[in-house]
Parts: C-alpha cells; sequence; structure tokens
C-alpha cells in the first residue's frame, strides 16, 4: 500500500500514466499505432528533442532557462555541413562541433555568474545571434550531402536499432546516474534548491551554474549532429521552436521552474508523451493547426496537475 | 499646561506562547519627544505595531486626544493622524521625491496626474519641515540615505500626522545626517507633533527626547524625564533581568590560540583583530546592524574582506571561498535556517550530509556511497536528538528546533575544529535552546573552538569563556572572565563612535 502511495506520489509515476492512458487512445483510433515500426519511429523522433531536453533538465534543475536550444542546434548543423562541404575530415567536424557545443555553454555560463546577468535574456540574446549566424554563415541555403559515415549518426543502424535512438538512451542513462549517483548531481540539485545554502555549504555555485548550461550546449552539439545526419543535410531554419518543446516535455515530466525537482526519467516520458501525442495526431489526420492547439492543452495540463498537487501538499502542513 | 496626544493603557500582546506585552501603559503629550528604549525582544516593535494598527491589542485601551480609539488596520491608524516611519525605508527607487510623498494619492485631473499642482504639494511639505534642500523632481535613488529618510518623514507628515513613530531611525546614517534629522525633529516639536524616538543609541535619547520609556520582557520598567537620569540607570534598567536557568556552561581547560585574525577590513567591518583559543566558546554580542554575522561570514569566505593575516594553529591560510575553510575545519551555521542553511523540500539525511559530500566523504570518484552516507547522516540524527518521524522526512515539516538540530549535525557530520554559530537559538523554545547549550558546552569540552553569536545578552553570558562587543562594524571591547556582565557588554554596544573617519 505504502508503496503504491510513494508510487502516486512521483510526478515521473503520473506523466508515465497519462502516456499510457494516451497510447491507449491513440491505439483504438489507428490500428497503425501500434505497430512495432511506428513505435520505433516515435522513438527515433524523439530523440533529437530528448537529447535537448536532458540538457534542458539540467539548466532546469537550478531553476535557470536556456531559450537558445534551437537556435544552437541549427547553427551546430550548419558549421559541421559547412566545413564537411569544405572537405574536413568527419572526426575533426565531430571534435570541434562539441568544441563548440562547450564554448556556447562556457559563454552562458560566463555571462550568467560572472556578469550577473538573468539566464532567460542571455539565453534569449544567443538564440536570436545563434540564429543569425545561422543564416549568416549558410546565406540561408540547406546545405546537403553530407560523407555517409557523419550521417550514420542520424540515419545508421545497429542491429536493425536505429544510432539515435542508442544514443538517446546512453545519453539518458549516463546523465540520470549523473544526477542521482555523483556529487556533482548532489549539488546541481542543491544549487537550484536553495543557492545561498549551497554556497554556504562549500559547493562552487559558479562552476556548478556553468556546467549546466556546457551541459546543455553540449547537449544541443550532439541534437544537431544527429538531426543534420538523419536529414543528410542542415538547414538554417531548422529546430525552430525547439526550446519551447525541450522546455514542456522537462516541466510536463516534473521539474519545477523554480529549480532542484526534476528527474531525466521524468523528462524522457515527457518527451515520449509528446512524441506519441504528435503520431497520433498525424495518424489520425487532425489539421497542423489544432496539433499546436491540443499540445498547449496538454502542456496547460500537466502543469496543472502538478501544481495542484504541490498546493496540496502546502495545505498539509 | 499639557495635553495628552497618545495614551495607551494596560496594553498586553498575546502571541501563541509568548506574552509579548505585559500591561504595558504609554502616555504621549502634545509636542514631546518620548524616546523608547529596550533589548532586542522587549516588545517595542509589537508596541510600534499595535499603535500603527498592525496587530491588535489582546487586552488594554488606546485614547487618541483623550478619546478611546480601535485600530482594525494600518490605514485606520494612519488616517487618524499616527504615522510610522519604519527602519527599512519603503520607498520606490525610481519615482521622484514628489511622487513617492504623494504615492497612493496623486492628484488627478480626468484620469492624468496634475503634476503642477504635485510638485507644489511636495516643495510645500519638504520646506514646512525644514527638508528644502530635496528636490522634490528628484529620483529617489539618487538622494543620499539621510535624504530618502528625510522623504519618508515628509510622506508620513503628508497625511497631517499629529504623532509620528521613529524606528531606528538613524540606523543607517552617518554623522552629519543625523544631526539634520534632529534640526527635522525640533522643527516637527514647534509644530506641535508629538514623536516616539525608538533608537539603540541613548546618546541620541538623551540629545532629543524630553522623557524616556524603558520596556524589558514586555513589560514597563520606568518612565522618566530625560533631565532626572542618565545613561547607567537606563542601562541597568534596559538589562537588569532575572537570568533564568536555562544557560549551561560547565568548567573545561582552554588551550593555546587556535585561530588568529588580524586587521579584517571591508566595507562594512573596520580592522577586526581577534583570537579564538581550543576549546573555548568565544561569544560575540551587538545588536541588530553591529556587523556580527558580516564578520563570521568575512571569517568563512562567504563575504569579500581583506585580511592582513589569519592564522591557523599559527600557520598563515587563505580562504576565498567557504570550501576553504571548510577544508581547514572552519564551518560556519547560519542563522537564516530557511533561506541560508537548510534545503526545504529535501529530506533530513541529505541535508545532513551535503557539506560533508564537499569535503570528499562518502564518495569514490565523484560517486557517492549511499549506504555509508545514510548510515553516518543516521548517526549525527541520533547524536543531535532531531526528533523527526523518521530521517526520510522533508525538513520543512520540522519544528525550528528540530531544524536547528539539523542544522548542526550538518556542521559537525564534518568533525570541524571551528565552528562559527552564528544565532543557534533564534525562534526554538526553551527545551531545544538547553540541548543546544549543552551540546554547545560538550563540544568545548571535546576541544572544538566555537565563536557564538547571539543577539540574546543572556545567551551569551551564559555559554561564553569570552566575549567581544561589537557596534558599528567594529569591536568595541573584550570581556575575560568575571568582566562578562550585561551591563558594561551592552554599554559597548550601544557606544557610537565618534562619526570618525573609518578607517
Amino acid at each position: 500500500m505504502t508503496f503504491i502511495k510513494s508510487l502516486f506520489a512521483k510526478s515521473e509515476f503520473i506523466v508515465f500514466l497519462g502516456l499510457l492512458v494516451v497510447g491507449a487512445f491513440f491505439s483504438f483510433q489507428s490500428p497503425v499505432f501500434l505497430s512495432s515500426f511506428n513505435l520505433q519511429n516515435i522513438i527515433l523522433q524523439s530523440s533529437i528533442m530528448g537529447i535537448i531536453a536532458i540538457g534542458m533538465t539540467f539548466v532546469i534543475l537550478t531553476a535557470g532557462i536556456d531559450l537558445s536550444v534551437g537556435s544552437v542546434v541549427a547553427l551546430s548543423g550548419i558549421l559541421m555541413a559547412t566545413m564537411l562541404n569544405s572537405g574536413v575530415n568527419v572526426a575533426l567536424v565531430l571534435s570541434i562541433n562539441l568544441v563548440f557545443g562547450i564554448t556556447i555553454g562556457i559563454f552562458h555560463g560566463f555571462s550568467i555568474t560572472k556578469m550577473r546577468m538573468a539566464p532567460f535574456i542571455v539565453t534569449l540574446a544567443t538564440m536570436a545571434m545563434a540564429r543569425g549566424l545561422t543564416m549568416v554563415v549558410s546565406d540561408g541555403r540547406t546545405l546537403f550531402a553530407f560523407p555517409e559515415s557523419f550521417n550514420y549518426f542520424g540515419a545508421g543502424k545497429v542491429a536493425s536499432i536505429p544510432v539515435a535512438i542508442i544514443i538517446f538512451l546512453l545519453y539518458a542513462i549516463t546523465a540520470e546516474i549523473l544526477l542521482q549517483k555523483t556529487v556533482l548531481g548532489r549539488n546541481i540539485y542543491a544549487v537550484g534548491s536553495n543557492i545561498k545554502a549551497a554556497a554556504l555549504s562549500g559547493i562552487r555555485t559558479n562552476r556548478i551554474l556553468t556546467f549546466v548550461y556546457i551541459a546543455s550546449g553540449v547537449s544541443c552539439a550532439i541534437a544537431g549532429t544527429i538531426l543534420s545526419g538523419r536529414l543528410d543535410a542542415a538547414m538554417p531554419t531548422a529546430a525552430t521552436g525547439a526550446e519551447l518543446d525541450a522546455i514542456a516535455a522537462v516541466i510536463i515530466g516534473g521539474a519545477s521552474l523554480f529549480g532542484g525537482k526534476g528527474t531525466i526519467i521524468g523528462t524522457v516520458i515527457g518527451v515520449l508523451l509528446i512524441g506519441v501525442i504528435n503520431n497520433g495526431m498525424n495518424l489520425m489526420n487532425v489539421p497542423p493547426f489544432w496539433q499546436s492547439f491540443i499540445k498547449g492543452a496538454v502542456i496547460f495540463l500537466a502543469v496543472l496537475i502538478d501544481s495542484i498537487k504541490n498546493s496540496n501538499e502546502e495545505a498539509a502542513i | 499646561m499639557t495635553t495628552s496626544a497618545l495614551e495607551l493603557k494596560g496594553i498586553s500582546k498575546q502571541f501563541p506562547g509568548v506574552l509579548a506585552l505585559d500591561n504595558v501603559s504609554l502616555s504621549l503629550q502634545k509636542a514631546e519627544t518620548l524616546g523608547l528604549v529596550g533589548e532586542n525582544g522587549a516588545g517595542k516593535s509589537t508596541l510600534i505595531k499595535i499603535i500603527g494598527g498592525a496587530y491588535k491589542a489582546s487586552q488594554g485601551k488606546i485614547l487618541l486626544a483623550n478619546r478611546e480609539v480601535v485600530f482594525n488596520s494600518t490605514q485606520e491608524s494612519l488616517e487618524k493622524g499616527i504615522s510610522i516611519v519604519y527602519q527599512e525605508l519603503n520607498l520606490i527607487p525610481h519615482l521622484s521625491v514628489a511622487e513617492n510623498i504623494f504615492i497612493n494619492r496623486l492628484n488627478q485631473t480626468n484620469g492624468f496626474v496634475n503634476w503642477k499642482k504635485l510638485y507644489n504639494d511636495a516643495t510645500e511639505i519638504l520646506s514646512s519641515n525644514g527638508m528644502a534642500d530635496i528636490n522634490p523632481r528628484a529620483m529617489v535613488a539618487d538622494l543620499a540615505i539621510g535624504q530618502k529618510q528625510s522623504v519618508e518623514i515628509a510622506k508620513a507628515l503628508s497625511y497631517n500626522s499629529k504623532i509620528l513613530l521613529l524606528d531606528e531611525p538613524t540606523s543607517s546614517l552617518a554623522g552629519p545626517e543625523i544631526q539634520n534629522l534632529f534640526k527635522i525633529i525640533s522643527r516637527l516639536k514647534e509644530k506641535e507633533i508629538s514623536i516616539i524616538y525608538i533608537s539603540h543609541h541613548l546618546d541620541e535619547i538623551f540629545e532629543i527626547c524630553d522623557r524616556v520609556q524603558v520596556l524589558r520582557d514586555g513589560k514597563n520598567i520606568d518612565t522618566v524625564a530625560i533631565s532626572e537620569t542618565d545613561t547607567n540607570s537606563i542601562v541597568s534598567k534596559m538589562v537588569g533581568r532575572d537570568i533564568e536557568d536555562i544557560y549551561f556552561k560547565e568548567e573545561h581547560s582552554i588551550g593555546e590560540n587556535i585561530l588568529e585574525i588580524k586587521g579584517l577590513n571591508d566595507h562594512y567591518l573596520k580592522n577586526i583583530n581577534l583570537n579564538l583559543k581550543r576549546s573555548e566558546v568565544l561569544g560575540i554580542y551587538g545588536l541588530m546592524g553591529s556587523g556580527r554575522t558580516e564578520l563570521l561570514k568575512a571569517i568563512y569566505g562567504a563575504r569579500k574582506s581583506k585580511i592582513e593575516s589569519i592564522k591557523l594553529n599559527g600557520k598563515e591560510i587563505t580562504i576565498k571561498h567557504p570550501i576553504d575553510a571548510i577544508k581547514q575545519g572552519i564551518i560556519y551555521s547560519s542563522e537564516d535556517r530557511k533561506s541560508e542553511n537548510l534545503f526545504f523540500g529535501n529530506p533530513i539525511w541529505k541535508n545532513i550530509s551535503y557539506l560533508a559530500l564537499q569535503t570528499g566523504s562518502f564518495s569514490n570518484y565523484n560517486f557517492i556511497a549511499h549506504g555509508s552516507e545514510l548510515a553516518k547522516s543516521k548517526d549525527y540524527y541520533d547524536k543531535l536528538n532531531v526528533k523527526a518521524p523518521n530521517i526520510e522526512a522533508d525538513v520543512y515539516n520540522l519544528s525550528g528546533g528540530n531544524q536547528q538540530k539539523v542544522c548542526l549535525a550538518k556542521a559537525l557530520i564534518n568533525e570541524p575544529d571551528i565552528i562559527l554559530l552564528d544565532e543557534p537559538t533564534r525562534g526554538i523554545d526553551v527545551g531545544a535552546k538547553l540541548e543546544i547549550y549543552k551540546l554547545i558546552a560538550n563540544l568545548a569540552g571535546a576541544g572544538k573552538s566555537i565563536i557564538l553569536v547571539s543577539s540574546e545578552l543572556p545567551e551569551i553570558i551564559g555559554s561564553s569563556d569570552r566575549v567581544y562587543s561589537m557596534a558599528n562594524g567594529q569591536i568595541t571591547q573584550e570581556f575575560i572572565g568575571e568582566e562578562i556582565n550585561e551591563k558594561d557588554i551592552l554599554r559597548y554596544c550601544l557606544q557610537k563612535d565618534d562619526f570618525g573617519v573609518s578607517a
């Protein structure tokens, strides 16, 4: 009994139930929905958003926000495409791309900790700057035709499982272990829960904050690699609006925008829920305009449930 | 002949578990300035809040110009001509002086502000109260702190107040600004405004008040004419209480110097020299704003400061961040449990182990060994006798006393040599206090050194081997052995420096 009670106390479990309910609904509406091909497709579609959302989870755990993710994914894609098209070695391109993600993170961390700028504003600025650079570098055109070895990460398969899915799952597991099992992870929660108490407990809060923005930047770089590889193309408009989907997934997954609360498993379920809704509505031929409305309504509902649950906790005291 | 402006008769205020005011009476004459003094917790603020309508008295009457009144809100008190200027200024920095004075009563013509009338009215109020040097169009953010205070007073007077309550008005003012405030006050006297002046600075009370009323432990102690008393007599009235037998001190032999600090300075603290011995409980007492918390934080590396020399066991060390102090065996436990010490929403065991995790306890290559973490946390949870359903309970749900024990467990689990305790008994009940006093004595007995900061003087006296008094960011005196008594310590805390140039 207490076990079941404690399950229901976890936001992750509630979202998981939501995922099952929505899944059951779509499986009645469309026979294709439960086919292994379609399920794999959902996870594949979700993997890019998932990787971005994992980085976003780190940031949101510290009560921060990273609005730049969509633009950074696009810029990462365009930068790699430009290098690949001028014949730079794939391994080198991948490494430079990771350095690019780290640099974005350091820039955000520096602005937020040393320059004392608000995360919302800093990353809003980067969002515009990165998108602008994407246009400048690509001249507004889509770049394509990459080496096979590069596309492997987005389009390749290992024993019929897409490499993208494997990367997503490994990334999620690594992130969750880091958050739950290491001192670094504990410190990330501490900073989000009470930054003053964290500093007085000896935590170097500036380093922690910089780390989470680096995690987000690196996530974007990985997502950029997979996205370009899957499409064999880098578009300057790629991942537009991805920041909103990523934030929605993290919040649906039970994280709090005030920091200190959330898990990777929650985020993964949140991403899958959004993925299932997108996929199911496509199968049901829901018009795109309504799709957007319904997605918004789901986000609203998820946050509402969480808010009601939390206010009950307050009232109980 | 005098006429009564305000009279309180037998006011009592009961809070859950505390009788904050016990049958307090007060009378204020027209054009009189009455000083109100007492230690922290004597009931001054409660009294002000009752006069201002923020609290309702549990018992007693308020008479305004000999007519009984009841205030249900601060608004009602304001409408009857009573204004309060609080210690913390309540101005909006990005609005003009005039807008601040008339903040919720801007003159309007068809929904638009009548700026000309606004500025005229503001000029009128400022100049008639001796504040003609303030430009009503100036932005409040650009004013000096003393001028801001004046604007706050002007705002209070703009309600045509006949009674003005000033709560620690000089706490953030420097010499000339204080003199200017006194000029304004004498001007108000001429206008037959009655003032209740609350301050820790007795010299100010003696300079501008007609009479002074002393409160202690929520009771009226005495009200005397200024001409018939002196500082010593007031101080003994403020402190002359029976120290209840809730303090606990054990004989222990004090060792060599363990910590020596020379020339600690920052923009608030001035040339602090301090030493702490092994097995010693060193008390630091000062009134609010004396710099005691700032001092602890500066030692701990949580506050930017310049230190000429800091020696631990005779060796020079550097502390740039709390982690440096923690690694040297120095730990600070903040007075503000909610916003600076505990992680609300997290279980007790996590709160206890946070600090230890930073020094590499319970981890291998950054991976937490949860078993030993939980076992050690449980160990300290038991040692400190934390009362909670279990160690998984959210610290948010614990009582103040138990939260404080979790704070101490968090500090002690790392087995520090030096513990900086900031108000460890703030807001906790007597039983838990006694446990904490015993713990402090035991720690000292076991060879630990403790710096204890408290705003309760009897607590400092009851627990400390040696005491420093602080005022205005400076250590004003050291007290050892027999010298440790309330009267002398308080005297050195009330002492004002000569408004001299800070070093």
